[in-house]
């Protein structure tokens, strides 16, 4: 719990920070506080195994794994924002602050014990997230994009409040337990109200994590917003709308699977054909990975679909490997666009033979996005397509097989080019913490691979 | 002693590994000496076996190493199996592998890959030692695969020769059909007895009867595997080409051990034979088909090795001959023998190569003898001992096996002896033609001529004295001997004696076949003596006019270009035809299309993307509405 408050007191220190004019101090002190919450989140490992506040939160295992995953993750879009926010607004500080206060609202969403929680770590998230796809002021696509976040967003939150209500109407109550107990008393008898709520939370979730048909506003939202907020929201905000969920379906709607998992089915194939087919088209690379990370909520929707006792590990490591690999993609991406000043394929010709080790590094990131062996992409798509086949979708893991197969294409496409095309370019400067989170992230995404033991037993 | 059986093929192993990781720096003095050390020190280990083994009681020990693979009721142990068959054949492949080791140290003393070949031959009796000592049919096949793949690499030895590189592939790819057979045969075995132990499989076979048909095929397909590593028809023609290798690899591996592991499956397999007479059938057919045809060629070819070559082949074919009339003893008595003289005779010629400035060609060579006395006179006595005359180690052997097929049918018997005569012909006429007459090559090899080392007519001598004394261990009662080599093995074959009977032969028809069969080699030899010694009879340049079937004998009946026709260029035809149309229009294009297919529905996909705010959260809708629709019917 205490990561909760340290990361809310982070965030307005850093706000008072700015104010004092203490701009050096912003990015230090940021990391260390995210650091301590890390920290933090390991320190309660195991110590609450019951709901607190009066039902509210639950800081159990899978909340610390995942708020541990997710501050990781930050952590290391804070290594990548150094001299990023100067260039593009005077207002540091804020930017700071808002991502800071958009991770409470994560931590929340990935601890919520009662429905009233989950809504409000979900504003808390997306209000914050407004503002971020709009922090380039004088920038219009910027703008374009927090404009269309926000009115889809104020949208769908309609339907999830929506939902909530209807849970309540035939429930009774917004604690998770209670509406499970409710579940469970007359599996038979549940209230059509309660079939539409669930329907209408789908529609929600599906929204914040940007699954097809609601996810209409990821390319736009993620080509438009600053590169580095496109990282966060692909990767941490991604990451935190699936524990959500899971924990959801996991702990309350399982007996009613039968309804509702024919349902994500349909769902995750289309994220699965829309996000992959769309993605071989793309001529840049940022589009491209927009488009393929409505394909990576395809995946992850599996563990949602056959839910079992190792749903929250595979979605676990799943998710901490995409956001790995996506970091490094994002961090190559921000490199080409402030030094070549485009990030179309043909940007990444001859990148090899300048770049080597970004060029290495990058290639880690594709093999492990495309899920080839010895890389942790690998062992979560492995670990999802066994869950799937453990619930006998044959073939939806036939048909994620076949997809996998053309997120080959388009990720390949990139180490092509950066190999086996020639370019006269100028060498692209990697500053220290490029390298630092380039060379780690890597690291960590062949461990993971090789080794997947470390953090498959986590939960 | 016997518990240490695993020291044998350890020691080759750890040669291999030495020679193999030291070869661009160690001296060759160190690695010919490493090389020949090893299989030395397994002849001691298998010495000390055979002794032990010979003085117990029990005949047969199971010695496993570990638990190899277990999976189900799949249960494979890595285990070694010591019995009378198998200690005499670690005799032989280490006894003979040591001589050639000594032998090549000589005789590959000028050549740049010195130690690459002693790892190669190291390894090589390495596999071997796997397949003799196996106590199952799968690490037998990891013998046998290993040594399919040390003969490659062997006869590949000189592989910047393209000629050489093709004969490498070609006993590759031959050896590859035959496995196929012994590879489905084993899994047949573990059909239908539930194990490929022989402990467990042969006991089983004991108890059924004769002639079923899951017998016949396992055991049709095991021939299969035997006519490949064995050179039987059809799979012959790769033991002719295979004398590309070096001549120490072609007395190994070509003529001693790994062309008689076909024979030496068998008879470890003997009761499941017994039980299949119709595959005895087709192996007696089988084995003397080739023994005539190989010695048919073998009487017109002017290269020496290739003599030899065919040859050998028409020895296995009497070994198969053997094995097929029920003569397991005399089969396996013949395979002995036949590494003694065989190996004999290749380092004899390789000697004889090495003289003459690799010169292959007998009609460049002639009068040898006086130049090359040890040679000579150790290469006489091979001859005369797989001539088959007494008392030479071939003569028991070979009798033995026309004995049986004469108990079996007196056709097959008379074919044999006419065989037999083509032997002694062909050989007397290799030895006379190198080593009488006149030195017929260049002046310059002829100042070159020079008797070799001692490392290479030191195993000229040994294998000389065995090739005489060899028969010994099988003198048949009729010459009143008592057959030790039939009592040491009967518990091996005990069980297969017990179905066919003991049947013999009464001493005076045996007196009056040997007599025949000795009568037919002396004539054959006389004949040779007459036209290539005392005539001087020279074969005629390839250029030069043939008899019709001069002609057919020295293209070697045009097998190769038979298989050629039949298979080969039909094969190619029928890959082209894949490649083109199948692969390339079909397969590609279907594939291509499917990419194309692909783009193009991105490319249409893409178009949804309009940027337009409404029409997003119209699609939004109509997703919510197909959910509810859902939902309505579902509740």
């Amino acid at each position: 719990m205490s990561v909760l408050i340290t990361i809310s007191l982070l965030a307005i220190l850093v706000l008072y920070l700015g104010l004092f004019k203490a701009k050096k101090a912003l990015l230090p002190v940021s990391i260390l506080g995210l650091l301590g919450a890390l920290s933090l989140s390991f320190y309660e490992w195991g110590s609450y195994a019951q709901p607190i506040y009066n039902g509210m939160m639950l800081f159990d295992n899978f909340a610390a794994a995942f708020s541990g995953i997710t501050i990781l993750s930050t952590l290391l879009i804070f290594l990548l924002s150094k001299d990023y926010f100067e260039r593009i607004s005077s207002n540091i500080a804020e930017y700071y602050t808002v991502i800071l206060f958009s991770l409470a609202g994560i931590i929340v969403m990935v601890s919520y014990h009662n429905l009233t929680m989950l809504f409000i770590g979900i504003e808390i998230m997306s209000v914050s997230l407004y503002i971020l796809a709009g922090i380039k002021k004088r920038d219009f696509a910027s703008n374009e994009a927090a404009l269309k976040y926000f009115l889809m967003g104020a949208f769908s939150t309609g339907f999830l409040l929506f939902g909530i209500a209807l849970l309540y109407g035939a429930s009774g109550s917004f604690d998770l337990l209670e509406i499970r107990n409710y579940i469970l008393s007359a599996p038979q008898e549940v209230s059509p109200l309660f079939y539409g709520g669930i329907l209408l939370l789908i529609v929600g979730l599906c929204f914040k994590v940007g699954a097809a048909p609601f996810h209409f506003w990821a390319p736009d939202v993620y080509e438009g917003s600053p590169s580095l907020i496109t990282a966060y929201m692909s990767t941490v905000v991604k990451t935190a709308g699936f524990a959500a969920f899971l924990r959801l379906f996991l702990f309350c709607f399982s007996p009613l699977s039968e309804f509702w998992s024919p349902v994500l089915v349909t769902l995750a194939a289309l994220s699965l054909l829309i996000g992959n087919i769309t993605a071989v088209y793309q001529q840049h690379f940022k589009r491209m990975l927009a488009y393929s990370s409505i394909s990576h909520v395809g995946y992850m929707l599996f563990a949602v679909i056959s839910l079992n006792g190792s749903s929250d590990t595979s979605i676990f490591v799943y998710a901490a490997a995409y956001s790995i690999a996506s970091i490094m993609a994002f961090a190559a991406l921000i490199l080409l666009q402030r030094q070549v000043g485009t990030d179309s394929f043909d940007s990444f010709n001859g990148l090899a033979r300048k770049n080597p080790f970004l060029a290495l590094t990058l290639t880690v990131a594709m093999l492990s996005l495309a899920g080839i062996p010895l890389t942790a992409g690998f062992i979560g798509k492995f670990m999802m397509f066994t869950s799937a086949l453990s619930t006998y979708h044959t073939y939806l893991v036939l048909f994620a097989v076949l997809n996998a197969a053309i997120g080959i294409f388009y990720y390949f496409r990139v180490i092509v080019a950066m190999y086996f095309k020639e370019a006269d370019r100028h060498e692209l400067i990697v500053s220290p913490y490029y390298r630092l989170v380039l060379g780690l992230s890597a690291a960590a995404t062949i461990l993971l691979g090789v080794y997947p033991e470390l953090i498959s037993r986590l939960i | 002693m016997i518990n240490l059986v695993w020291l044998i093929p350890l020691f080759p192993l750890i040669g291999f590994l030495i020679n193999g990781l030291g070869r661009s720096f160690l001296p060759k003095g160190a690695v010919g000496f490493i090389g020949s050390l090893t299989v030395f020190l397994s002849f001691a280990v298998s010495l000390g076996i055979f002794f032990e083994l010979n003085g117990s009681v029990t005949k047969s020990f199971t010695i496993q190493l570990f638990d190899w693979i277990q999976v189900g009721n799949l249960s494979i142990p890595f285990s070694f199996q010591v019995d009378p068959l198998s200690s005499l054949m670690l005799l032989i492949v280490t006894g003979i592998g040591f001589l050639i080791h000594v032998y090549s140290i000589g005789y590959m003393h000028h050549d740049t890959g010195f130690a690459k070949f002693f790892s190669y031959l190291n390894l090589f009796v390495f596999f071997m030692l796997l397949l003799v000592l196996g106590s199952n049919y799968v690490v037998m096949f990891i013998g046998w695969e290993g040594v399919g793949l040390c003969s490659y690499l062997l006869i590949g030895f000189w592989f910047s020769n393209p000629a050489y590189a093709s004969a490498a592939k070609k006993a590759f790819v031959m050896n590859r059909i035959g496995d196929l057979g012994f590879l489905i045969a084993i899994f047949l075995i573990f059909n239908t007895f539930n194990s490929v132990e022989f402990a467990k499989v042969f006991p089983q076979a004991a108890s059924l009867t004769a002639g079923s048909d899951v017998i016949t095929l396992i055991t049709i397909l095991l021939f299969v595997g035997a006519t490949g590593k064995s050179a039987q028809i059809p799979l012959f023609t790769w033991l002719p080409d295979a004398m590309a290798g070096p001549t120490p690899v072609s007395a190994l591996i070509h003529a001693a051990t790994m062309v008689t592991a076909g024979i030496y499956m068998i008879a470890r397999s003997n009761i499941l034979f017994t039980l299949a007479p119709f595959t005895l059938d087709i192996i007696a057919v089988v084995g003397l088909a080739t023994a005539i045809l190989a010695a048919l060629i073998a009487i017109t070819q002017t290269d020496i090795k290739k003599v030899l070559a065919y040859s050998t082949v028409s020895q296995l074919g009497y070994m198969f001959l053997g094995l097929g009339v029920g003569a397991y003893t005399g089969a396996f008595f013949h395979v002995i023998t036949h590494a003694f003289f065989k190996a004999l005779l290749f380092l004899g010629a390789g000697s004889v190569i090495h003289a003459v400035s690799n010169e292959q060609d007998m009609r460049s060579m002639g009068g040898l003898k006086s130049k090359l006395p040890v040679t000579f006179y150790t290469m006489l006595m091979g001859t005369i001992a797989i001539s088959g005359l007494p008392p030479f180690s071939g003569f028991f052997s070979k009798d033995e096996i026309l004995a049986h097929a004469y108990e079996h049918s007196k056709l097959l018997w008379l074919i044999g002896v006419i065989g037999a005569m083509f032997t002694a012909f062909y050989m007397f006429r290799m030895l006379f033609l190198t080593f009488f007459g006149k030195f017929r090559g260049t002046t310059e090899q002829q100042a070159h001529l020079h008797e070799s080392p001692a490392s290479m007519t030191f195993p000229l001598i040994v294998l000389a004295v065995l090739s005489i004394i060899g028969g010994f261990i099988g003198v048949p009662e009729a010459l009143h001997g008592n057959h030790w080599l039939a009592g040491f093995l009967e518990p091996v074959f005990s069980a297969s004696e017990q179905r066919t009977g003991a049947s013999h032969l009464d001493h005076s028809t045996e007196y009056i076949l040997m007599t025949v069969s000795v009568i037919a080699a002396v004539v054959a030899s006389f004949i040779a003596y007459l036209r290539y010694a005392r005539n001087n009879h020279v074969p005629v340049p390839d250029t030069a006019e043939r008899t019709a079937f001069a002609n057919v004998s020295y293209n070697k009946f045009y097998i190769d270009e038979i298989y050629d026709a039949l298979i080969t260029k039909p094969l190619n035809i029928l890959s082209g035809f894949f490649y083109r149309i199948v692969d390339k229009t079909f397969i590609d294009g279907f594939v291509n299309g499917l990419g194309r297919a692909t783009a193009e529905a991105g490319k249409g996909l893409r178009l949804l993307q309009t940027g337009n705010i409404g029409f997003y959260i119209f699609i939004m809708i109509a997703g919510i509405v197909a959910l509810l629709v859902y939902g309505f019917y579902n509740i």
